[in-house]
């Protein structure tokens, strides 16, 4: 993805006719439909939505007045927002920190050696598979304080069960671990076709050398994955940071918000608090931040790329 | 190579079309008599008119009633056809954001909100040969002062406390009258039971549940006495301290050990379980629980009661309001099959069906019910019906904001006075609006 | 001899591991198979063989008909997806004008669009042009919203591919629209199978839209069929169980038979040219 040899820059707009057709400019039809689709479907109404953001509207009646930056008042002076952020970002930071470090070692032991690697391949990925909400549940039944999976071990050594969703200390790690088991397939799978475009002829100059194979690991493989890095950094942050199906079915946000993340607590102020402008800032604060962390986060593996 | 171009781009407008053509997904099928349960469509494919019907409850029996309520109507009237659905997790959701859209189904339920959330949307119903008919306790609840009727009342709420009346018989004890006895007998039934039983359930997940628990004491603390409070809450004078005692009783139930420990996480959905198990005593929800419970312990004899008092000199009371009811949309295309929809569902035959099936009592009067519950409603048919406090006492949007702070009372993130705080910024800020 | 050991030790850990991800399906597959009153530990299969829960799931959220629905709608977006992606891929990945490059900001952060803020006016807007309950509608939609991760997953690959092959096209005298539809477009074959994968994945399992936009109960499509099963008063935890296994089903064989392709795709599309 570096700008290579050509950049293409617009040409002068008074050209011929047989010029223009076969001018890169020209070429821009092809992206028209998709064009057309966001700004009618994404683009018009995320700016409607932008608006309510300034009005003291319920989100469901049809009276709405606008009360200039009050929502964004009460937004930074909201303690519970703060904690929101917080978890938010332990979901978004944590699961891709996770993500990349398992899958990269998943990827490693199943890329060349051993048998049943496909077997094993596809057992790490169905998770990915599954619907969020349903993958919720499914560790609902293991988590549970009555009859959980889990619960049933503990209680076999200590007769006891241990209610592990309800202390905000531990469920927000809790739900930050379902999202890496669930997604981490994706992550593995980047790294693995990372891992066999990688030529052998590096790995065999490097035997011939004597690098040792934590030393031949830090030379080449890591460099040469920085690509796959960054897709797969950047997709687990987006998904990380905007993630709502798994607290939803875990804990629903509690107790009260203290395991909520920017999503589900915007669902809860947009519906249960009937506090739509509200829950719009907080959306656009949610823009904000994921904008803000994804662009910082390109520009760094970006240049590390081109500085391999 | 255009050629390629060409057939690409012909693809993708094909398939445009493609979907364009089959867009209305209901145009194939019309069968009807579908007896399963679950949303479909009824009628016959004949069909001039249909209907949008949208209603919030799952519970298998009672969408079965539902749909052969309904069943008989397109029989007697095969020109109308009925697209009937039903969902209660998503109910409210959806109806917010078909208000926001103005686009709401013909004829739909309003759960409690018939004035105060879904008013402005609904028709006036008050020329029904029905209207008259709605019973006293419920009657003002869907009238506004102008006498518009804002809906059809199936059955009404009459909430108390749904207790084991086996378990109350085994343990010796008197069905409460006031907040001090139901302490007592849940700390006898804990003791006695060896810890098996936690006697109150409540869901930190489903926190409507401690919502429910709050909102059905505040009659007996502020309300329903002699010496009360109702209009210093309606004039805006109230004294936020007073409430701090309601936060305070929740906080005992748990400290004396008389909730679920797993409150925080509990599922509302694993009541009936835990209920049917023995491990629950009183339940503070609808009745539509009882056979959620019944599915899993057939026997198992459940009783109502009312709530009981909490101030020395006051009597015990029930919690009132809609439960399953029915109004029609103002901008529907089709009013008078609407009303004519309702009209059938008002029939006594079907009032009785829908009350016996859910277990709650009628919303019309002269409606003989025969169900599990209607011993004990002619038991309490003395007993006064008020109606549900924040309905009438705080502004619209507290609801969620008692379930919050009644879950962060629990979690131990904030003290009674906290919440009296809370609830007194909390109200103002809504009624600001 | 050193290789041998290595293959067995790689093999165990690797079972280790399938071991470990595959405990939450079995809790699903033993919870899939029990009566709603059986209070056994999670861990157990029933005693009994109940497969109650699977055909009381089938007829009473109508899975056949979703499921039907759900292909559809999958398969129509899907398509749409893979034409408007790669064609607007292109010019992006290969003439990196200002313009462009904006346009490809304009794609990729669409990524980042909280659905909820969006939510009520893109409802009214599909109340005022039509669009509700209708098949067409939903696909746009889910056109529109995968679009960005095929172009991203595009534009990347495309970046990789040689241009000394435009270049001989080029000299061979094709246009540059003809050179994308004989060069390019049959180059993108992995890429194409990752995207596949993933926004089949996406839309097959889609929530939120269909609840909210497809209303007509004869077109629901699994998840808002399965969804019916959460009552308030009751959760048929056996039922869902059994109704998430079967709408898995048709996901992970696309999988398997996509797999090869999967992996090249994605290779190419992450490592740079």
């Amino acid at each position: 993805m570096k700008p290579s040899v050509v950049v293409t820059k617009a040409r002068p707009r008074r050209t011929t006719g047989m010029r223009l057709a076969k001018s890169p400019v020209m070429l821009n039809w092809m992206y028209l439909p998709a064009l057309l689709l966001f700004a009618v479907f994404i683009y018009y109404p995320f700016f409607r939505g932008l608006l309510i953001s300034f009005t003291d509207w319920d989100g469901y009646s049809q009276a709405l007045h606008y009360i200039g930056i009050d929502n964004y008042k009460r937004m930074l002076t909201d303690s519970r927002v703060h904690t929101v952020i917080i978890n938010t970002l332990i979901y978004g930071l944590g699961s891709t920190l996770f993500q990349n470090m398992f899958g990269l070692l998943y990827a490693l032991l199943l890329n060349k050696h051993g048998k049943a690697k496909t077997f094993v391949r596809v057992i790490v990925y169905i998770p990915a598979i599954v619907s969020p909400i349903i993958m919720g549940y499914i560790w609902y039944f293991l988590l549970q304080y009555n009859g959980g999976a889990i619960n049933d071990i503990i209680m076999a050594f200590t007769g006891k069960p241990v209610n592990l969703l309800a202390d905000p200390k531990v469920n927000v790690w809790i739900i930050m671990i379902v999202n890496t088991y669930q997604f981490l397939g994706i992550a593995m799978m980047i790294f693995l076709s990372g891992l066999q475009g990688i030529s052998k002829d590096y790995y065999e100059a490097a035997e011939i050398d004597g690098a040792s194979p934590l030393k031949r690991f830090a030379n080449i493989t890591f460099p040469l994955l920085a690509p796959a890095l960054t897709t797969s950094i950047i997709l687990n942050l987006i998904g990380g940071l905007k993630l709502f199906d798994v607290i939803a079915a875990l804990t629903n946000g509690g107790p009260g918000y203290a395991s909520a993340s920017l999503s589900t607590m915007m669902y809860q102020l947009y519906f249960a608090r009937q506090d739509a402008g509200l829950a719009a800032s907080l959306g656009n604060l949610m823009f904000l931040l994921i904008t803000v962390i994804s662009l910082t986060s390109l520009y760094f593996l970006r240049r590390k790329e081109l500085s391999q | 190579m255009r050629t390629r171009a060409f057939w690409f781009m012909t693809l993708a407008i094909l398939i445009i079309m493609a979907s364009g053509c089959s867009s209305r997904p209901d145009s194939g099928s019309t069968g009807s008599g579908n007896t399963e349960t679950g949303s479909g469509k009824i009628g016959s494919g004949k069909a001039k008119t249909t209907l949008s019907m949208m209603v919030n409850i799952s519970d298998e029996s009672l969408t079965q009633a539902y749909r052969e309520i309904v069943d008989g109507f397109t029989k007697e009237n095969p020109d109308i056809s009925v697209n009937l659905q039903f969902d209660s997790t998503g109910y409210e959701n959806t109806m917010k954001v078909k208000m926001a859209a103005n686009d709401l189904p013909d004829i739909f339920d309003t759960h409690g909100w018939a004035k105060l959330r879904y008013g402005d949307y609904l028709a006036d119903l008050r020329d029904e040969p029905w209207a008259s008919q709605l019973t006293d306790t419920i009657r003002d609840v869907v009238t506004d002062k102008d006498g518009k009727v804002y809906a059809l009342v199936l059955t009404e709420a009459k909430d108390g406390l749904l207790y084991n009346v086996d378990m109350l018989e085994q343990y010796g004890i008197q069905v409460p009258n006031t907040f001090d006895e139901l302490i007592a007998a849940g700390e006898k039934i804990k003791k006695e039971s060896g810890g098996k039983t936690n006697p109150f359930y409540m869901s930190g997940i489903d926190d409507s549940m401690i919502g429910q628990y709050l909102d059905n004491f505040a009659n007996p603390l502020l309300i329903t006495a002699k010496n009360n409070d109702a209009d210093a809450l309606l004039n805006g004078n109230f004294d936020w301290t007073h409430i701090t005692p309601l936060a305070q009783s929740l906080v005992d139930l748990q400290k004396k050990g008389l909730i679920n420990e797993d409150v925080l996480t509990a599922k509302r959905s694993d009541l009936p379980a835990a209920f049917a198990a023995g491990k629950v005593t009183f339940a503070l929800v609808g009745p539509a629980f009882m056979d959620s419970v019944h599915a899993i312990a057939p026997d198992m004899k459940i009783g109502i009661m009312p709530v009981p008092s909490m101030v020395a000199g006051d009597e015990p009371t029930f919690a009132g309001g809609e439960r399953n009811t029915l109004a029609v949309w103002k901008d529907t295309k089709h009013l008078d099959e609407a009303k004519k929809l309702l009209q059938y569902f008002a029939k006594p035959d079907n009032m009785a069906k829908l009350s016996n099936v859910s277990k709650n009592p009628p919303g019309l009067k002269d409606i003989k019910t025969d169900h599990e519950l209607t011993p004990y409603y002619e038991k309490y048919a003395n007993i006064r019906v008020f109606p549900y406090f924040d309905r009438v006492y705080l502004p619209n949007g507290m609801w969620d904001v008692l379930c919050k702070n009644g879950t962060e009372l629990l979690a131990g993130r904030m003290t009674p006075e906290q919440f009296s705080e809370s609830m007194k910024t909390e109200v103002e800020r809504l009624s600001k609006k | 001899m050193k290789q041998r050991k290595r293959t067995v030790v790689y093999t165990v850990i690797g079972l280790l591991v399938a071991l470990v991800h595959i405990i939450p399906f079995y809790i699903l597959l033993t919870v899939s198979f029990k009566d709603l009153r059986d209070m056994s530990s999670k861990w157990l299969f029933p005693g009994y063989g109940f497969t109650g829960n699977f055909i009381s799931a089938w007829q009473n959220a109508h899975l056949g008909r979703a499921f039907l629905n759900t292909g559809v709608i999958t398969v129509m977006s899907v398509v749409l997806i893979l034409i408007f992606g790669s064609l607007a891929a292109f010019p992006l990945a290969r003439y990196q004008s200002r313009l462009n490059k904006w346009v490809y900001g304009i794609f990729v952060s669409a990524l980042i669009v909280p659905p909820l803020t969006i939510l009520v006016p893109l409802y009214k807007l599909f109340v005022d042009i039509g669009f509700m309950n209708t098949y067409f509608g939903i696909v746009l939609l889910h056109v529109t919203f995968q679009l960005s991760m095929a172009i991203f997953l595009y534009t990347s690959f495309i970046g990789t591919i040689p241009r000394e092959l435009d270049e001989a096209a080029m000299i061979d005298g094709a246009t540059k629209t003809g050179m994308f539809f004989r060069i390019i477009l049959p180059l993108l074959k992995p890429v194409t199978a990752t995207i596949v994968i993933m926004n089949a994945n996406s839309i097959w399992n889609d929530y939120q839209f269909s609840l909210f936009f497809l209303q007509k109960p004869d077109s629901r499509t699994i998840t808002v069929a399965l969804s019916s099963f959460f009552g308030e008063n009751s959760a048929q935890i056996g039922w869902i169980a059994a109704g998430s296994l079967m709408a898995a089903i048709p996901s992970i064989l696309v999988y398997i038979l996509l797999q090869k392709y999967f992996v090249d795709g994605i290779a190419a599309g992450a490592v740079k040219g």
